[in-house]
């Protein structure tokens, strides 16, 4: 092959060019510590990095999520801890007034407290977070949601319930609405609720109730009606008789798998209506309380439906109690699962880091030993370059 | 005797002459295409003397030049296609730079924007998130803006370089078409024209790495010049000019046209050298990269806009939109012989493509071609407004019944970057909260359950009229007084643009309500969509998520890159393969050029030592015959 000094040169100067670029391309390397900068260095890596670093940026935002409903749930969990406290309080002070030798000012001076209680239960239920929201008014967190009225209390929330995400397709509830808490407490026993009829004249009293055959339950209302001292009969919503019988001070009263216990001396002609749970807000049962309380109770009626209307507060309180717990179990729960899910995205994060490490980090050692070749490459080639340029036959023509 | 110096003459001028040519060829050892010449000697045809024939010497026949008409060619087209390469190289390493490894921080940006939702789903009433929102609403947008400003800055360049490519070929055809004159006019003549044909050589050189020509040659020794498809741009002792003509369907692009084509578009006829390159540059990469970028624009306005309908701002008001684009763009080809213009608008994301469409109508159908893929497109509907064509998530309407042979180019989303903004300046307008709400009377006796009620029809007029579901039975339930629908317990309730599901067991009497969540602020519904949309599929038909499709830009963008560099790398060997070949012929070596000079000197000396001795000859003659007669 025929070499001409052009052709020698212009190989010489690309080759040179080459050398130079990938020098620098292995040292921009070196100085970011990234293994590529742009995308056609590796087209996979760099959609698999731009993927991931999506994917971690979004689970850092989950986990922000996470801590934003700690926080929250954390809030509810000291209000409820509070409105149990203070529903035990209530029921301490039934029961404390169902003492038949409470004098009318000492009913009187319970009632007051009462009343405080209910103050402070009204300030639970209309419990603000940090940032000035109301934790129990579902979605309307600007608007107080509980207020007292003559019956209980009004609620102008929602039944929202605001969900954080806590990982792809995972959300967690962080609030219960009031009306959730604090209004839908089933009355009685909870599944039906006895009461006695204004009008009685006798001293009956309500005792303890249950449904003794669930098989037998089936909802419904009934009259135990009184047809003469110590006989009673029971009426069904058609006024149809299901039983009759004799009544024993103390003694249950069994029908339709309810059972109904009574104390005292109901008069002929007392009733007492069994009718299936309602939802009775805290509020209104507090105020039925108080109501009563400060009724006077200096007659044997007085005193009988005073003390019937405190065995239905406790019935209720106890609800109530019941219904709040379930409310704080649940947001423990939450809890757990916000603890469960941070670990669970922390691991998830490290992993997503690593990935990425892995694709885009430089391996200095290979990339120091790459740059040292590559000098030795182009100082070589220079000095090939400058050894054959310096080879002519005109330097020997004298 | 004379004879002697005859021949000795005819060395002397011979062995100048031929240092001469070395000379020369040393002089010109680094002109771009000169090609080494040599000199041809032959001998002089000899003299009879007595029966003996003898020689008379030496002559000169000619100069010529070392030429490879194969090697030439070769070096050419490797030019034309390293030259295409160059440009395209140019282009997508640019854009390359330009993503970089994230889409020109594309990435981070709809990360934040994200985040930012999700921090608003935290606390929705809080005025600084929904500003933060707003604020990287804002810079999502501008860095679409920004990026795509920069690729519309490569198109300009794109024209700019096309024109001047444009240019320097009518120059070059111009000088080549002088140069066959001059050529054709020496035919004939003994001596090649050497230089002239040398820098005809060069010429074509030079227009091959601006575009690739097909050359042919005539008897006369000039040369005919095509190009693209065969337009011809020297013929003869004439020069053909291209022009440059606005793109059919966009006047902002420029192609290439030539005045054998009546002024029509030669440009995909172009395929190597600078300009082929040029046009590759615009149609595979910055084009391409401004629709996917368009395509992204597009998707994060309809998904937020969309989510923005179905759910309630702070005043209690329907979400506006919150961000604006432009619409799809329809241009009429400028050779349409009519009027008629098409509108085209988005009917559904998860169908749009990155891709530009062409729609001819034609003996009365319309036909639709993907342009990046040439596929034909299934076409729904007549083109009318009760009727739209409807193909590729796109629905068009035309303004009449075009003129048939008429098309229209149908850009889905080139415009969409560059023109998305926020149109949303006011916080409280962000739409955190779900349209409606649902909730069961507290009197309900049975255990039947409400769940939260979704928009599924966010322009039903009633959607946010307060309805409620009233069971009649444990089995039968109506809604606002109307129907007797049969109720299953976790089956869904549709009705004024909303849907929700019941479950449990619900008694006679039992009511549940759906209202307009108006004074829901604490309500975080629709904020949680809008996180989640980022790894939703919204994109292909559900299978793609937007942030798929940026990763899916910054690997594309980058392969492209990769694939050019690669080809770029292995065409500069080839080229250097041909280069050499090629200088291998017709180059100078300067080591043979001093050889021939020691050699043609020596001769030289020979030849005039040989006049010294013929001298001697003739002085020992003279001076003997002196001697005889003085």
């Amino acid at each position: 092959m025929r070499i001409t000094q052009g052709i020698e040169q212009s190989q010489f100067l690309t080759a040179l060019n080459q050398l130079e670029s990938n020098i620098s391309t292995t040292q921009n390397g070196i100085s970011t510590g990234l293994s590529f900068s742009t995308a056609s260095q590796d087209p996979v890596a760099a959609g698999l990095v731009s993927g991931y670093n999506q994917v971690l940026a979004q689970s850092q935002q989950f986990t922000s999520n996470g801590q934003s409903a700690q926080g929250s749930l954390n809030i509810e969990d000291n209000a409820l801890t509070q409105a149990q406290s203070q529903l035990q309080s209530l029921r301490d002070l039934a029961l404390e007034a169902n003492n038949a030798t409470e004098s009318g000012a000492n009913l009187s001076a319970i009632a007051t407290q009462v009343q405080q209680i209910q103050q402070t239960l009204l300030s639970v239920a209309n419990t603000q977070d940090g940032s000035g929201n109301y934790i129990f008014a579902g979605y309307s967190t600007q608007t107080q949601p509980f207020a007292l009225t003559t019956t209980g209390a009004s609620y102008s929330g929602d039944q929202g319930q605001r969900q954080v995400q806590l990982a792809a397709g995972q959300t967690v509830v962080v609030g219960d609405n009031g009306d959730l808490v604090f209004n839908q407490t089933k009355t009685g026993n909870g599944t039906f609720n006895v009461t006695a009829d204004a009008a009685n004249a006798g001293s009956g009293i309500i005792g303890a109730t249950s449904v003794s055959d669930p098989s037998a339950y089936a909802g419904g209302s009934y009259q135990i009606q009184f047809t003469a001292p110590g006989t009673y009969q029971v009426l069904n919503s058609a006024n149809a008789v299901v039983t009759t019988g004799t009544y024993t001070n103390g003694q249950a009263i069994s029908f339709a798998g309810i059972q109904v216990t009574l104390s005292g001396t109901p008069a002929t002609g007392d009733t007492f209506a069994v009718a299936p749970s309602t939802n009775q807000s805290i509020f209104t049962t507090v105020q039925n309380l108080v109501n009563a309380l400060q009724r006077a109770s200096t007659t044997t009626q007085e005193s009988t439906s005073l003390n019937n209307t405190i065995a239905n507060t406790i019935d209720n309180l106890d609800q109530a109690l019941n219904q709040v717990q379930t409310v704080q179990s649940s947001v423990g729960a939450r809890l757990n699962t916000i603890t469960t899910q941070q670990s669970t995205a922390t691991a998830q994060q490290t992993q997503l880091q690593q990935s990425i490490s892995t694709l885009q980090s430089l391996n200095y050692p290979q990339a120091i030993t790459n740059l040292d070749s590559q000098n030795t490459t182009l100082s070589a080639a220079m000095q090939a370059y400058t050894l054959t340029e310096g080879l002519s036959l005109f330097k020997y023509i004298s | 005797m004379s004879n002697v110096f005859g021949i000795d003459l005819s060395a002397l001028q011979a062995f100048q002459q031929a240092i001469e040519v070395t000379s020369n060829n040393v002089a010109n050892a680094n002109t771009p295409g000169y090609d080494v010449e040599s000199i041809d000697l032959a001998t002089a045809p000899p003299q009879s003397a007595g029966g003996l024939s003898i020689g008379a010497g030496v002559a000169v026949d000619g100069i010529s030049r070392a030429y490879s008409q194969a090697a030439a060619t070769q070096y050419n087209n490797s030019q034309s296609s390293l030259g295409q390469l160059n440009a395209l190289q140019n282009y997508t390493s640019q854009i390359d730079n330009l993503f970089g490894t994230t889409a020109g921080g594309l990435t981070t940006a709809l990360q934040t924007y994200y985040s930012a939702w999700s921090t608003v789903a935290d606390d929705p009433t809080s005025s600084a998130s929904r500003q933060a929102l707003l604020g990287d609403a804002t810079a999502l947008a501008q860095n679409l803006n920004s990026t795509s400003s920069q690729l519309n800055a490569l198109n300009s360049d794109v024209n700019t370089r096309i024109s001047a490519d444009v240019s320097q070929i009518n120059s070059l055809s111009t000088q080549i078409a002088s140069l066959n004159q001059q050529i054709a006019g020496s035919a004939g003549s003994t001596q090649a024209p050497n230089t002239l044909l040398d820098q005809r050589d060069q010429l074509v050189s030079n227009l091959s790495q601006i575009a690739g020509v097909t050359v042919t040659g005539n008897t006369d020794g000039s040369i005919n010049v095509f190009v693209g498809s065969g337009q011809p741009l020297v013929l003869d002792g004439n020069a053909y000019t291209l022009t440059t003509v606005p793109n059919q369907f966009n006047s902002s692009q420029l192609e290439v046209a030539s005045t054998s084509s009546n002024g029509s578009s030669i440009s995909s006829s172009i395929t190597s050298g600078d300009l082929g390159g040029l046009l590759a540059a615009r149609t595979q990469a910055i084009d391409p990269a401004l629709n996917q970028l368009g395509r992204i624009a597009t998707a994060v306005t309809q998904s937020a806009n969309a989510q923005q309908a179905s759910g309630l701002d702070l005043n209690g008001q329907l979400g506006g939109a919150l961000f604006s684009i432009a619409a799809p763009t329809a241009s009429a080809s400028s050779a349409n012989s009519d009027t008629t213009t098409a509108s085209v608008t988005l009917s559904n994301v998860g169908a749009l493509t990155s891709d530009n469409y062409l729609l001819s109508y034609k003996g009365g159908a319309y036909t639709l071609t993907d342009q990046t893929t040439g596929a034909n497109v299934a076409l729904t509907g007549a083109g009318t407004t009760a009727s739209p064509l409807q193909a590729a998530g796109l629905s068009i309407v035309l303004s009449g019944t075009p003129a048939s042979g008429d098309q229209f180019q149908i850009q889905p989303t080139a415009q969409a970057a560059g023109s998305i903004r926020v149109t949303l300046a006011d916080p409280s307008g962000i739409a955190a909260a779900g349209a409606v709400v649902s909730s069961a009377a507290d009197t309900n006796t049975g255990t039947g359950s409400i769940g939260a009620a979704t928009v599924v029809d966010p322009t039903n007029a009633n959607l946010l009229s307060t309805a409620t579901i009233a069971f009649t039975s444990p089995t039968t339930y109506t809604i606002n007084g109307a129907g007797n629908y049969t109720y299953t317990a976790g089956g869904k309730i549709a009705a004024n643009g909303w849907q929700v599901q019941i479950s449990g067991a619900p008694a006679t009497g039992d009511t549940f309500t759906v209202q307009s969540n108006a004074g829901g602020t604490g309500d975080n519904t629709n904020a949680l969509a809008f996180a989640n949309q980022q790894s939703q599929g919204y994109l292909s038909n559900g299978t793609e998520s937007i942030s798929g499709a940026v990763s899916a830009l910054i690997s594309g963008a980058g392969a492209l890159a990769q694939q050019v560099n690669t080809a770029q790398t292995a065409q500069t060997a080839v080229n250097t393969q041909a280069q050499t070949n090629l200088q291998s012929v017709t180059g100078v070596n300067l080591d043979e050029e001093a050889a021939k000079l020691v050699q043609w000197q020596q001769a030289y000396q020979a030849s005039a030592q040989a006049l010294a001795i013929a001298n001697g000859l003739f002085t020992t003659f003279l001076d003997s015959v002196n001697g005889t007669y003085s």
